[in-house]
């Protein structure tokens, strides 16, 4: 039972100068907010899992991308051109930002590419905002999608490497202290692990049930 | 010639014949959830690593057929391993499943991909069966451990463990033997870290002995008809995993059922795509790492 499928390439776009925006025909497969795909490389012999950017109605697969050095994969992907073909497995996923709530107020929190999954949700759903979005990036250029997130809800940017007087010069942790933080209100959480874990401890040790804190951890073993 | 009737599966190098284990029972099944992993631990027996193919993340389409068949056998406990079975996007799927019939347990590495599932694990605990975690914690001292798994995972781990234990599972931790060590003394060493979290003294330790690489042909002796009916008791032969134990095991898109959660790097232990075709066939312990069974009483199985 083989469930990869082939998708052509439709582009590839630079977001910032290390992220860039993969986009393959869609082919019909349907997907929720939250869901990824994951790519193989040409012998298929590796994968890597990348979140859906687009929303549900659009006809490709947005996918942000961040090259990294030695990354096998991404390199590889940064390089195709419209036409070529991936394999890659259908959507999966467990992380459903804003989803299956029944009214209940939520924010979303990411980094750097981490703003993929909440980007579909934005897109899909445009009638029902988070209450805010907090994002932390290296530099301003490394923010992706500002206006579209900016057009939704309130956004808080965080710049860890640059200093610049528009926003607030540090990691995206600074903002906890300043949350209202009430027993309705879901977190979703999606980056890298230390940013994630050191926000869930922030969030428990401050009242907040693990129940409302959702996580979409990018995992990364250097080689 | 099938490989079951070649000499080299039916001798040892020097011409006598191999030791062997007739399957009498199906306690244990075991799935293999894919290579696919967070970590990449140079020690790792199956080679696992972030995005690996080399066994195909299963799926419950897979599986289903095969639990069903496992019922049927008598089967008592359904296991998983990988990799890490978390990273496997039908893994909850199949548990949920698998729950429905018989207990469960879970190796995991307890990082972020269950961290990230946790929302979907909780409502298991509903099920009609009980889920259990055995979670690898190699080492009592937290830089040994993270020297292979990576910066943080001790904690990680050891935090998770903790959770998952408050919220009513089972748990227990798998660790790696070290070279003439006193395994009380290890184990005990275990005891201040458990209290840390609020896991009880008694916990469950399982200890691995080296089983080295997939692929690997380290130098063991040979496992000889004389050496399993002369060294070993009825009692300790039933007692290998491959007696009452099998594992499901999805390579280049088809299922096959291996003896034991040990020899998936060999395919002439693939005894079969259903788990009926594999109970008749008998194991010979040609592979290096059914010596560690032999022994060390090594065995992956709780049951």
């Amino acid at each position: 039972m083989e469930v990869n499928y082939s998708s052509a390439v439709v582009r590839i776009e630079w977001k910032s100068p290390l992220v860039f925006e993969l986009i393959i025909e869609r082919n019909e497969m349907e997907f929720q907010p939250g869901d990824s795909i994951s790519i193989f490389n040409a012998d298929q012999s590796q994968s890597r899992p990348y979140s859906i950017a687009s929303g549900t109605s659009e006809t490709g697969l947005r996918l942000l991308i961040q090259k990294l050095p030695g990354g096998e994969l991404s390199n590889w992907l940064s390089k195709l051109k419209a036409g070529d073909h991936v394999i890659h497995t259908r959507p999966y996923g467990w992380f459903r930002p804003g989803q299956n709530l029944a009214g209940d107020p939520f924010i979303f929190i990411a980094t750097g590419t981490g703003i993929a999954p909440f980007l579909s949700y934005m897109r899909s759903c445009p009638e029902r905002p988070p209450g805010c979005c907090l994002y932390g990036v290296k530099r301003v250029c490394d923010a992706l999608e500002l206006e579209l997130v900016q057009s939704q809800c309130e956004v808080k940017l965080a710049v860890s490497r640059e200093n610049d007087h528009q926003y607030h010069c540090g990691r995206v942790t600074g903002f906890l202290p300043a949350l209202k933080l009430n027993s309705d209100l879901h977190f979703y959480l999606c980056g890298l692990d230390a940013m994630i874990d050191e926000v869930s401890e922030w969030l428990e040790k401050n009242g907040v049930d693990f129940s409302k804190i959702h996580r979409e951890v990018f995992f990364y073993a250097p080689s | 010639m099938h490989h079951l009737e070649t000499d080299s599966w039916l001798k040892t190098s020097d011409g006598h014949t191999r030791g062997y284990i007739q399957p009498q029972l199906l306690k244990e099944l075991w799935f293999h959830t894919g290579t696919n992993c967070n970590l990449r631990c140079p020690f790792c027996l199956e080679g696992s690593k972030p995005g690996d193919n080399r066994i195909n993340a299963i799926e419950l389409e897979d599986a289903k057929p095969l639990i069903d068949e496992a019922v049927k056998f008598g089967v008592e406990k359904f296991s998983f391993t990988g990799g890490e079975p978390f990273v496997n996007p039908e893994f909850v799927s199949i548990l949920d499943c698998a729950l429905t019939y018989r207990p469960c347990m879970v190796l995991t590495n307890a990082a972020e991909p269950l961290m990230n599932r946790i929302g979907e694990i909780l409502p298991l605990r509903e099920k009609a069966n009980p889920l259990s975690f055995r979670v690898s914690l190699d080492h009592p001292d937290e830089k040994k451990h993270d020297e292979s798994r990576g910066k943080g995972n001790f904690i990680k781990a050891l935090k998770t463990l903790g959770r998952l234990y408050r919220y009513g599972f089972n748990v227990s931790i798998a660790r790696l033997s070290l070279e003439n060590e006193d395994v009380n003394a290890v184990n005990h060493s275990y005891l201040p870290i458990f209290k840390s979290v609020g896991l009880p003294e008694d916990l469950h330790i399982i200890v691995f002995p080296e089983f080295h690489r997939p692929g690997s042909i380290p130098n063991v002796p040979q496992i000889t008809e004389k050496c399993m009916t002369t060294c070993l008791n009825q009692n300790q032969r039933d007692s290998f995993m491959c007696n009452f134990s099998k594992m499901a095991v999805k390579k280049n898109g088809e299922i096959g059922i291996y003896a034991c959660t040990l020899v998936d790097d060999d395919n002439n232990y693939n005894l079969g795509k259903t788990l009926d075709e594999s109970m008749k066939v008998r194991v010979m312990l040609g592979h290096h790492r059914c010596y560690s069974c032999f022994a060390y009483g090594a065995s992956c199985s709780e049951c």
